[in-house]
């Protein structure tokens, strides 16, 4: 009797919060998907009921479209490699750092990395990138020629990297400390250099959270909107500028919320997975 | 983890030289930002050409960034308040409720976090418009979006926090006569306020810096700093946009400090991003 007084306590409790989740994020996500199947007509948003494949057709039959998000595809998981390269190192380095302050203060600046606005990382790495910047300053003055860092390829995927460092790194820290480093001791006491007790034994128990990260990254990266359309100079066209051209320049709303659903559809599977890959590695930790 | 002093002793020589390039990447464009907005020049240069408080005192007279930067104070402050009601509330249905569906709730309200930010606003935007409801680039319609992706930290850090809740001091305080609401103000509430501190601070700065969310929810008079910012900055480097950045890493690096007093840093994230 009192086990279902509680309950309902516990429902009536939550109930505000669980409402604003239908309304505001179900609902608006199930309309997102209705606009996306509408018939396509500029200006007008109201769902008409007159559904059909064409936005999609649309999308697949035009390179200009289909080669986007091609293009994201491959820029998110070349991110997130690179993200991985350079993230387990400094991850290593933070799980392996036992003083309790210097540790903290890693896990300090990793966090305001990550919560500092992209706007404005991307404002010190333009001035850094740029061509008067500082590292074509220093290869002008040691007499070579600029080199175009940004407004091309090169310098969104440096931007995507920035911005997705700190999630590859905090995927990792957690794991990489719960490997018992007795495991790695044994293996230099049976003779394993310093690199093969890492390669056979370190590497493979951090599987979880290396998968986890890589597809954590890959979902960030590929619906950055910011990122490619200031350090790509306009050159380098991915979904999220097709969607927000769509909507905003066009008002072709059926489409754009076909290019967004496209997106949302690419990055939800890859969160999908991760969170299987997640689920299956937190039994061990926390 | 007890402490083990050789297992530094492991750490490969060459994880060092790419663990300061990484720290490099993470860390330069804010030192650059910092002392670009401290430049003495005219332009924006650098390295800057001396030091100086005169972009800051542009900063501090600029309609456009100074208007921003409050704005987006006063949006992450009323953010975070509705987020800490909204997300705690549901935490506590979350972890003590045994009603079916739990999990598939859990998964729901966390998913903002995960989603692209793009995707969230523009249905939102979709919504408000088709729905005629009167929040399409209003406050009210950008608060919504940001609580919804906000209240994900708050229901993560919450909810990690009442897992291992001792609830024998609720069931002592209800036995002598404490009202549920004067039961969770006196002991539910300091037992898991360091998640409530925690939750309530990453909501504010995920707020005060989220774009994406904003891009299609922004009210035409009333601009957030990161959608200012960014509106400068596909046109000219401006040193006041650069001493305005001064003043947002200002905000994040102690609220993070904060929340690594109050809370263990690593216990918190990995409460999150699971």
């Amino acid at each position: 009797m009192q086990g279902t007084e509680e309950s309902k306590r516990l429902w009536l409790l939550a109930m505000p919060g669980l409402t604003f989740f239908l309304v505001f994020f179900l609902v608006p996500l199930g309309a997102l998907f209705l606009i996306s199947f509408d018939k396509s007509s500029t200006g007008i948003v109201d769902i008409r009921w007159m559904f059909d494949f064409s936005n999609y057709e649309r999308f697949f039959t035009r390179s200009i479209y289909y080669e986007a998000a091609l293009r994201s595809v491959g820029l998110a998981a070349l991110v997130a490699v690179i993200a991985l390269l350079l993230g387990y190192p400094l991850a290593y380095v933070i799980a392996k750092t036992t003083d309790p302050a210097r540790n903290t203060f890693l896990m300090i600046l990793v966090l305001s990395a990550m919560q500092l606005d992209m706007v404005i990382r991307l404002f010190g790495l333009m001035v850094l990138l740029g061509d008067n910047g500082l590292i074509n300053q220093v290869l002008q003055s040691a007499g070579w020629d600029r080199v175009p860092l940004m407004y091309n390829f090169f310098g969104v995927v440096v931007g995507l990297v920035q911005f997705a460092l700190p999630f590859m790194i905090l995927s990792l820290v957690g794991v990489i400390q719960g490997i018992n480093p007795s495991l790695e001791e044994a293996a230099r006491s049976l003779g394993a250099s310093r690199w093969r007790a890492f390669w056979k034994v370190t590497v493979p128990m951090s599987m979880p959270g290396i998968l986890a990260g890589l597809l954590l990254v890959f979902a960030l990266a590929i619906s950055s909107y910011v990122v490619p359309t200031l350090m790509g100079g306009w050159k380098v066209i991915v979904l999220p500028i097709h969607i927000f051209q769509q909507i905003s320049e066009l008002a072709k709303w059926q489409f754009g919320a076909s290019v967004a659903v496209i997106m949302f559809l690419i990055s939800i599977t890859a969160m999908l997975v991760y969170q299987r890959t997640s689920n299956r590695l937190a039994g061990g930790r926390v | 983890m007890a402490s083990k002093p050789y297992s530094e002793a492991l750490i490969p020589g060459a994880f060092k030289w790419i663990s300061g390039l990484t720290l490099f990447i993470l860390l330069a464009p804010m030192v650059v930002v910092i002392l670009s907005g401290l430049n003495a020049g005219e332009f924006l240069t650098f390295p800057p050409e001396g030091l100086s408080l005169r972009w800051i005192e542009a900063f501090f007279a600029s309609d456009i960034f100074l208007g921003a930067y409050f704005y987006s104070l006063i949006i992450a402050l009323i953010t975070m308040v509705i987020s800490l009601i909204l997300g705690t509330a549901i935490s506590l249905f979350l972890i003590r409720s045994t009603a079916l569906g739990r999990n598939m709730i859990r998964a729901v309200v966390m998913a903002p976090i995960m989603l692209p930010g793009i995707v969230i606003g523009l249905a939102l935007y979709l919504f408000y418009i088709s729905s005629d409801i009167g929040l399409a680039r209003t406050q009210a319609g950008l608060v919504i979006g940001h609580v919804l992706v906000t209240c994900p930290y708050v229901i993560g850090m919450v909810s990690a926090a009442l897992v291992g809740f001792d609830r024998s001091l609720e069931e002592a305080a209800r036995s002598l006569g404490a009202s549920r609401w004067t039961t969770f103000r006196k002991i539910t509430m300091p037992m898991i306020s360091p998640a409530l501190i925690a939750g309530g601070v990453f909501a504010f700065i995920v707020s005060f810096g989220q774009f994406d969310v904003s891009l299609f929810l922004t009210p035409p008079n009333n601009t957030p700093l990161p959608i200012a910012l960014y509106s400068s900055l596909r046109y000219t480097f401006e040193p006041t946009a650069a001493a305005a950045g001064i003043f947002a890493i200002a905000l994040v690096v102690v609220s993070m400090v904060i929340t690594a007093k109050i809370t263990s840093l690593r216990r918190l994230t990995a409460a999150t991003y699971k």
